[in-house]
């Protein structure tokens, strides 16, 4: 391990004893600066599938389960603590349990930044701030402040990195009627998954967002360079069958260090308190290693007290794959093939759900998901046994997530 | 017969009297620098999007407990109802974009931190702004 893993890690854990000290409480005395706040979110969510056959995965992010139903893919805990030092600037720490693609269960940090304002209506973080390539993608956790279970996975699938380290603006004013908000941004990341890394390196991008009443819109670009080093069985028996057939040079289109990427997102929100409309456009375009894709969604929700129903139509559409070659069918074909579609999470699906407002902060909400993945791809499923023998690709597979979100 | 409705019509008048909404008044402590406001530059600071003013000076906000007046007073000032105005919040403070309002127990306390802190606002019914305070922005 690490020392870099070591130190979040340790971070992280010291972040949630925090937590747990009763060392934080309010009092009468007047808070002035220095001043700490804490406060935190969690969701308690459980996922099944009808076919019993496949899991449900949001790839990136979880590990498939080995229990059904499945607690991995939304269940997780955070804790922030912020410590403001003077009226101009602060720390902010944010520690996050939650399994991720590498099957742990690790404690990871998840915001570690300085906030200095700058001028008015300007500040300036730097540290670890969460990846903001598409419109809630820095709040892809904080499922309290999300009308469903979880964003919809066939856009923010196509973005599985979470962290970005480096440093971004955030500048907030007014454009004639409309707020604006500029926010750039330039930094890293690093996700794990098994038996390979990923890491996403000197990203620039620029998120602009106006807003005017119940009416917001969100536009995104950034790019910048990645690796992906795999290492699993099926990579390492493609790599072969490419050395055998001397298609070796494709190996390097597969897994490396030389990838190039760009995320461009478009989004609009409607809430006028009873109708909520939310839609996006989300494109990753790539050079190699991972599929070059785009996914959009729309939902429509409606309020009845603390009942709010809705219905979200979403797409993921492979643009292009990542690696070319000509194997003699069978045995050697179909593991070429194997391993492309696995990697393609291109679907479409319809959600019919409702979230209740429990109480203040706590939220419940059900979802039942019909999707159908691609002919040439596993959507967002993995095969529970034989990957070689269990299609996924064309089915129709029926989801039903419940869960808890919390904020506190 | 037409004095009974009158005196029906009193009663049920005075027995709603105290369900009605209340102005609510945005203040700060009696002898706090702080200007007036628009009711742009509060939204804009209860929305957590600006912290400071024009000038440069900060702003820090406090809420009041959950309840008909908090509820009341960003239904007015952002058009958000309470669901929508804690889902905002959670995402706002939870990507690190802003600190949440401190929280005081009651108009007392809140009063105690304004006269304590110079750049603190906060809000109260309008009757319960008296002379420890000034108001900076009068709700509709």
């Amino acid at each position: 391990m690490s020392l870099m893993r070591q130190l979040r890690r340790k971070a992280a854990t010291i972040l949630l004893a925090l937590a747990v000290a009763p060392a934080h409480a309010e009092t009468d005395a007047p808070a002035s600066p220095p001043r700490f706040e804490l406060s935190g979110f969690g969701t308690l969510g459980a996922v099944t599938t009808d076919d019993k056959d496949v899991w449900f995965t949001r790839y990136g992010v979880n590990f498939p389960g080995t229990k059904d139903p499945d607690f991995s893919p939304d269940t997780l805990v955070g804790v922030q603590g912020s410590l403001r030092l003077t009226p101009y600037n602060d720390i902010t720490l944010q520690g996050l349990v939650r399994e991720d693609g590498d099957a742990s269960q690790d404690p990871q940090l998840t915001l570690a930044f300085f906030r200095q304002t700058l001028a008015p209506g300007l500040s300036m973080r730097l540290g670890r701030v969460r990846v903001p390539f598409f419109m809630l993608s820095d709040s892809l956790y904080v499922n309290y402040a999300n009308p469903w279970v979880r964003p919809p996975v066939e856009v923010y699938g196509l973005n599985p990195f979470n962290d970005l380290d480096g440093i971004d603006f955030i500048y907030n004013g007014r454009l004639g009627a409309f707020d604006i908000e500029i926010h750039p941004y330039y930094g890293g990341g690093r996700i794990p998954f098994p038996q390979g890394k990923a890491r996403l390196k000197e990203v620039f991008g620029v998120n602009l967002g106006l807003s005017r009443g119940d009416f917001s819109l969100h536009l995104g670009h950034g790019e910048g360079t990645f690796t992906l080093e795999r290492g699993d069985t099926l990579f390492l028996a493609v790599s072969n069958i490419l050395q055998l057939t001397g298609q070796g040079g494709v190996i390097a289109d597969l897994s490396g260090t030389h990838g190039r990427t760009r995320f461009d997102s478009v989004g609009v929100q409607w809430d006028d308190g009873s109708w909520q409309l939310i839609g996006e456009f989300a494109r990753r375009k790539t050079n190699r290693y991972v599929v070059s894709a785009h996914g959009w969604y729309l939902s429509l929700g409606r309020r009845f007290g603390p009942v709010m129903p809705y219905v979200v139509v979403a797409h993921q559409t492979l643009d292009e794959q990542f690696a070319e070659a000509r194997l003699p069918p069978g045995r050697l074909a179909a593991a070429w093939n194997l391993f492309q579609v696995s990697r393609n999470n291109a679907q479409r699906s319809v959600t019919l759900g409702a979230r209740w407002e429990l109480a203040a902060y706590a939220a419940v909400k059900a979802e039942v998901t019909q999707a159908r993945p691609d002919d040439d791809a596993w959507g967002s499923y993995a095969p529970r046994g034989d990957a070689q023998t269990t299609r996924i690709g064309g089915r129709t597979l029926n989801t039903f997530s419940l869960s808890l979100d919390l904020s506190f | 017969m037409i004095r009974l409705v009158r005196a029906c019509f009193l009663l049920v008048s005075l027995l709603a009297a105290p369900c009605a909404l209340a102005q609510i008044v945005i203040v700060a402590g009696a002898r706090s620098p702080l200007p007036d406001l628009t009711p742009e530059q509060a939204e804009q600071f209860y929305l957590g999007r600006a912290h400071t003013l024009p000038d440069g000076s900060v702003v820090t906000l406090a809420d009041l407990p959950t309840g008909a007046v908090r509820d009341q007073f960003y239904q007015q000032l952002t058009r958000k109802n309470a669901n929508q105005i804690r889902a905002h919040w959670s995402r706002m403070v939870f990507t690190g974009r802003a600190l949440p309002p401190q929280q005081a127990e009651s108009v007392a306390q809140l009063r105690l931190w304004l006269a304590a802190q110079p750049n603190l606002i906060g809000y109260m019914p309008a009757a319960e702004a008296d002379g420890r305070v000034r108001v900076l922005l009068r709700l509709p």
